[in-house]
């Protein structure tokens, strides 16, 4: 189910918050709104962590994880660091990467087995990337655009992308991503999609102006409406033939 | 339509982001648009800190600002497609109160008959520069930003009693003949366009009194007050809020220049940010505008 929701009057809910099958991050707001809308949907499944990075806010953009792992860029601080370790499961590493673009969540987006990067990353940030996450990593453009984080949101179940993603764009990504892609926007036409929603398998959160027919175009790509968080689904994947067209 | 060319240009060579100089490397609209907004907030609010900034590259921008800077600034009716330029702008109307900014925006922009938003003539980006409209508390009294608007006014008042009543009664039993006149720009707007814009405004709800098509929406632009949200600064005894360069008489700065000018006429004192002016006092307002702008 999709969920919309408002971060101070602001509607890039993408840019404060990271949402993860295994956690989630969710910037230090005015009023509690914001982290009640995330706990309400997900307390009972996944834990909900209050955070800023290197004092920011902006938590969506600056940092970039999976259900393995959470790399944070080298402005983070090393209390954020211990309090991010400490909030979260075991089983999902924390790493704090020497990168030189320290929007990581603006350079990198994943789901649980791919990733696509920024043409400028380092090769030992790869590296950290295939190692901490455990995906596969791509260094690709979306519709021209070096900043795939910021164009490209997908999931294990399907994907968003820049509206003025070409077929052949749409199609070479999907093959690299294995899920469904559709082009679209949100937040009522705003082309930055990372900004402006946050999804993981089961559960998607966008900005409040995002109209009725982005909502179930998200809806439909990402399979929320009948989706429920079980682990299952995740087991079954590695023994499944693929089926994705 | 009824919309007005007015070419604007710097006579001096000043650092004035007055044009499409440096347009900031952005992929949408609505992120040109914030980032623009941003742009000339960061140099007038901070000029102190320019100060800071090594000598070479404040020379290099010197350089690029070689001279006179044209641009063509067009007044047209607000459309469905200014939403993101407009929000962007009334961002901060209700300081940081959490409220519905969206269907108030719309609203604005669904009163095509008066109000008035100034872009770059030509320009594909479409992005604002300038808002400004007048609606009657009466005619939206039902929308839920409205009444949100109302609390939030009523609530700053409360301090002092007598214009807290006051603006009760505006609000509410005269709500009919009072109107929110809603004006914001971008800060480094060439203060020329001020008169016009302000023209513009009234002409339009004189215009409204007559051309609407039923009785009722004629009635709801003849306006006998006008409430106006503004910022101000107010200089406390020991501390000062703005740049030490101002002259130090100055007990209140106001953000937008014009609101010194109906601070003057107004009905009753403000309460730090409310204000409201009557109507028969707009003439005299305009003089004082014209009068403002070609001193600076």
């Amino acid at each position: 189910m999709a969920t919309r929701l408002q971060f101070e009057n602001n509607c890039e809910v993408g840019a404060y918050s990271k949402l993860t099958n295994a956690y989630c991050l969710v910037a230090i707001g005015g009023s509690e709104n914001f982290f009640s809308a995330f706990e309400g949907e997900l307390a009972d499944v996944i834990p909900v962590v209050k955070t800023s990075i290197g004092g920011n806010r902006i938590v969506g953009r600056l940092c970039v994880g999976n259900k393995n792992g959470l790399l944070l860029p080298h402005t983070a601080t090393d209390r954020e660091l211990q309090h991010l370790r400490n909030s979260l499961p075991d089983q999902v590493v924390v790493q704090r990467i020497e990168e030189r673009l320290c929007a990581l969540g603006n350079c990198i987006t994943c789901n649980d087995h791919v990733a696509l990067t920024h043409s400028d990353l380092d090769r030992e940030t790869e590296e950290m990337i295939a190692d901490v996450l455990g995906v596969e990593v791509f260094s690709q453009t979306v519709a021209g655009n070096a900043i795939v984080g910021s164009y490209c949101v997908f999931s294990n179940t399907g994907g968003l992308v820049h509206p003025h993603t070409s077929i052949e764009g749409l199609d070479e990504l999907s093959t690299l991503l294995q899920v469904p892609l559709v082009a679209g926007t949100v937040n009522r036409g705003s082309e930055v999609i990372a900004s402006g929603m946050t999804v993981n398998d089961w559960t998607a959160f966008c900005g409040s102006d995002t109209t009725a027919t982005e909502l179930s175009v998200i809806e439909s790509v990402f399979k929320l409406r009948e989706a429920q968080p079980i682990a299952i689904v995740n087991e079954m994947r590695k023994s499944l033939i693929d089926t994705y067209v | 339509m009824r919309s007005q060319l007015v070419k604007s240009k710097a006579r001096r060579p000043k650092r004035r982001r007055q044009g499409l100089k440096s347009w900031p490397i952005t992929f949408s609209p609505f992120a040109r648009a914030l980032a623009l907004a941003r742009m000339p907030k960061r140099h007038s609010q901070n000029p102190t800190s320019s100060v800071n900034i090594p000598r070479h590259s404040h020379s290099s921008d010197d350089e690029s600002f070689d001279g006179v800077i044209q641009a063509d600034f067009s007044f047209f009716d607000p459309k469905p497609q200014d939403f993101h330029g407009a929000k962007t702008l009334l961002q901060t109307y209700l300081d940081d109160h959490e409220w519905d900014l969206s269907s108030f925006v719309d609203l604005i922009l669904d009163q095509t008959t008066v109000g008035t938003v100034v872009k770059i003539e030509g320009d594909e980006d479409e992005g604002i520069f300038a808002l400004v409209t007048a609606l009657n508390f009466h005619r939206y009294r039902e929308h839920r930003c409205f009444f949100t608007l109302k609390e939030f006014l009523l609530r700053k008042a409360r301090q002092d009693k007598a214009v807290a009543d006051r603006l009760r009664l505006l609000l509410e039993e005269q709500s009919r003949v009072v109107g929110l006149l809603v004006s914001q720009r971008m800060l480094n707007l060439p203060p020329q366009l001020l008169p016009h814009l302000y023209a513009a405004l009234f002409d339009e709800v004189s215009w409204a009194t007559e051309d609407e098509p039923t009785e009722e929406l004629r009635n709801s632009f003849k306006f006998k007050h006008y409430i106006i949200l503004s910022k101000i600064y107010v200089q406390k005894s020991a501390q000062q809020k703005r740049k030490p360069s101002n002259d130090n008489d100055e007990a209140i700065i106001y953000v937008k220049a014009e609101d010194e000018i109906f601070h003057k006429l107004r009905n009753y004192r403000p309460t730090g940010l409310v204000m409201a002016v009557e109507v028969d006092k707009i003439a005299t307002f305009r003089q004082e505008l014209a009068s403002l702008i070609s001193e600076t």
